[in-house]
């Protein structure tokens, strides 16, 4: 009998350090989860700006080159790994009782839960749709790339792939769903962060930051659903075409690439075909004697 | 009466009050009742007749007085708590139509305009039964005993005066000296969940509190005892044991468990602002965590 009190005594390790695994929780919401995302949206809101403008961007994040996985692993998905798991464990620790106690507050707090699910959901098969998970050559070959739709982006085809894969109007909802319920997520829990850790104290205070991090929730709804709007209108051929000639090139090209992506813009579509039809034919022709 | 018909009853007929009938002559109460501590509830139901001016605890009164249900069965009076009859001791806190608040205060008029059809009682659910709608809320005053919620100046010497108290920190105190301990804040609270242990076969009295106790402590403290710390952290006097408190509030089950639902404000009948004391507590922890981190 003793013992079990002691035993109840001691607890686990979550429960020993319940007040810094919940803090840190807290925290890696907003730094470096939420601010990545807020990059991640307006890097990707840069398709409107047409292919030019998001291949240079992608290119700017890409030419980490292998730091590039040691930066994501360490900034985004373990910091997001942390906070899903123990967002997991705080979600089961609490009971929602919106049916009995309808107040606003309350109504925000099953939000935050709810799109915590989504959340979960759509980052997970949105890091499988794009990436395909795992950079393994064997797995996205035989596992993500064929059977199940994954590993549809490339990063040096970074418009084109991208309006391939959201092409359909079905993953354009799913994706609109996602980024809706992430900016909720992140910008109702900067205000709970907020009373958290006891920056905004004062009923009139939380109302206050109430309006900024709305403001902030809606500002980056539009930043997010951007994105949708610049892949929808990209035109995939054209995209195609310069991404070819901006991957082939190296930094000293760079304002002669400039120069091309201009020419590309102000040709017609058969000008464009005829183009692409000599381009494949010396392509075949410096193959045929490499060959040789 | 008459002013009140003028108002309510005057020409407008389509106006808001237009459906607002005279009260019943009788009204159902359905009352759910449990036996004895982890026995099954069963609910019963009561017919009573109106009277002006009753309130939860009067029809309480009337159920006791008719020992009968609504089907004319024998029954045992349904057993509840209360003490003041004036919303300042919070012993008759209970589920009166689904929603935590005190029965004295809970009048049928009122209730009955919501839902003239019938009037619905329940135990509060947070907390284990001790038999119909009395819970035992000894896990709410653990809860002020873990955070030491008083300022120890009990001695075998005259310590003298304290020190003076301004009227902006007097302001600031007495909304929080309010809590009755109801724990209303604590039955809406969703991030506060039942914990009722089952006294094992052979366990004494002793070892069971004990046991109980190590269980409460690892539970949410919830919104009354955060607000407490505050008040007592607060006072120029408590101020010497604020790391005490912030290190208790700091420990499992504390102030990190809450999910900032801000139920427990909506609900507390002495409107006391605990979400206040919540972000201030909040911040305390945050600063005490930091000192604590540097100052090793
Ligand atoms: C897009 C990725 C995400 C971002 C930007 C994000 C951001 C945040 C932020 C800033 C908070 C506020 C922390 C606080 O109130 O102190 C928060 C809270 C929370 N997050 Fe996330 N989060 C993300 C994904 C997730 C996922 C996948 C889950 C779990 C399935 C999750 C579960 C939670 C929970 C349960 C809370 C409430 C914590 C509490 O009330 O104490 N989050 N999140
Ligand atoms: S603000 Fe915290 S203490 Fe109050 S109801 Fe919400 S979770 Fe519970
Ligand atoms: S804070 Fe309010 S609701 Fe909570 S116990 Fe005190 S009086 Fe009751
Ligand atoms: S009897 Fe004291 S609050 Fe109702």
């Amino acid at each position: 009998m003793e013992a079990a009190v002691e035993a109840a005594r001691q607890g686990t390790f979550f429960s020993r350090n319940e007040f810094l695994i919940r803090r840190l929780h807290s925290l890696t919401g907003l730094i470096p989860v939420g601010a990545y995302m807020c990059i991640h949206l307006l890097t990707n809101a840069s398709t409107l700006g047409g292919p030019e403008m998001f291949q240079k961007n992608v290119d700017l994040i890409h030419s980490l080159g292998p730091a590039l996985p040691i930066v994501e692993w360490t900034f985004i998905f373990l910091p997001l790994i942390f906070h899903a798991v123990v967002g997991v464990v705080i979600i089961r620790s609490g009971n929602a009782n919106l049916s009995s106690y309808y107040y606003v507050g309350n109504v925000r707090y099953t939000l935050q839960r709810v799109t915590a699910w989504i959340a979960l959901l759509f980052i997970a098969y949105h890091v499988f749709h794009m990436h395909g998970w795992f950079h393994n050559a064997w797995w996205l070959e035989n596992v993500a790339n064929n059977e199940l739709g994954g590993h549809q982006f490339d990063p040096h085809k970074a418009s084109s792939t991208a309006a391939i894969a959201l092409a359909s109007p079905l993953k354009k909802l799913f994706y609109g769903i996602g980024v809706i319920s992430c900016v909720y997520h992140l910008a109702n829990g900067l205000w709970t962060m907020g009373i958290t850790w006891g920056v905004w104290t004062t009923a009139a205070a939380q109302r206050r930051a109430n309006w900024i991090c709305g403001a902030f929730g809606i500002a980056l709804t539009v930043v997010g659903l951007a994105a949708l709007v610049g892949v929808t209108t990209t035109d995939v051929d054209k995209a195609e075409a310069y991404e070819k000639v901006r991957h082939e090139m190296n930094l000293e090209e760079q304002q002669r690439a400039e120069a091309e992506a201009k020419r590309l813009k102000s040709l017609s579509p058969a000008e464009r075909e005829a183009e692409a039809k000599a381009q494949a034919e010396k392509e075949a022709k410096a193959a045929e004697t490499k060959a040789h | 009466m008459i002013q009140a018909n003028s108002h309510d009853d005057s020409a407008h007929g389509s106006h808001d009050h237009g459906e607002h009938h005279a009260p019943p002559a009788q009204f159902a109460v359905r009352v759910l009742r449990q036996d004895a501590p982890g026995a099954p509830s069963y609910w019963e139901r009561h017919t009573i007749t109106r009277e002006n001016d009753m309130n939860v605890i009067s029809v309480l009164q009337r159920i006791a007085a008719q020992s009968e249900t609504a089907d004319g069965d024998k029954t045992t009076p349904v057993a509840w708590d209360c003490n003041c009859l004036e919303e300042v001791c919070g012993a008759c806190t209970m589920l009166v139509n689904g929603k935590t608040r005190q029965a004295c205060s809970a009048l049928v008029d009122k209730l009955l305009a919501e839902n003239p059809e019938e009037i619905e009682l329940r135990p509060m659910s947070k907390f284990p039964v001790v038999r119909d709608l009395m819970v035992n809320r000894s896990r709410l005053f653990r809860a002020l005993q873990k955070v030491q919620a008083w300022i120890p100046v009990d001695g075998y010497y005259d310590m003298g005066s304290g020190p003076r108290v301004s009227p902006a920190n007097q302001e600031q105190a007495y909304p929080l000296s309010e809590c009755m301990s109801c724990g209303c804040c604590l039955e809406a609270c969703p991030q506060f969940t039942k914990i009722e242990l089952k006294k094992q076969e052979g366990e004494t009295d002793e070892a069971f509190k004990a046991r109980e106790q190590a269980a409460f402590d690892r539970g949410f403290v919830g919104a009354h005892a955060i607000s407490q710390v505050m008040l007592f952290n607060n006072h120029p006097t408590g101020a010497m044991n604020a790391p005490a408190r912030l290190e208790a509030l700091m420990a499992e089950g504390g102030i990190q468990d809450c999910g900032n639902a801000q139920n427990c404000v909506a609900v507390c009948p002495k409107k006391i602002p605990l979400t206040t004391s919540i972000g201030r507590a909040g911040r305390a922890t945050t600063v005490h965590a930091i000192k604590k981190f540097f100052d090793r």
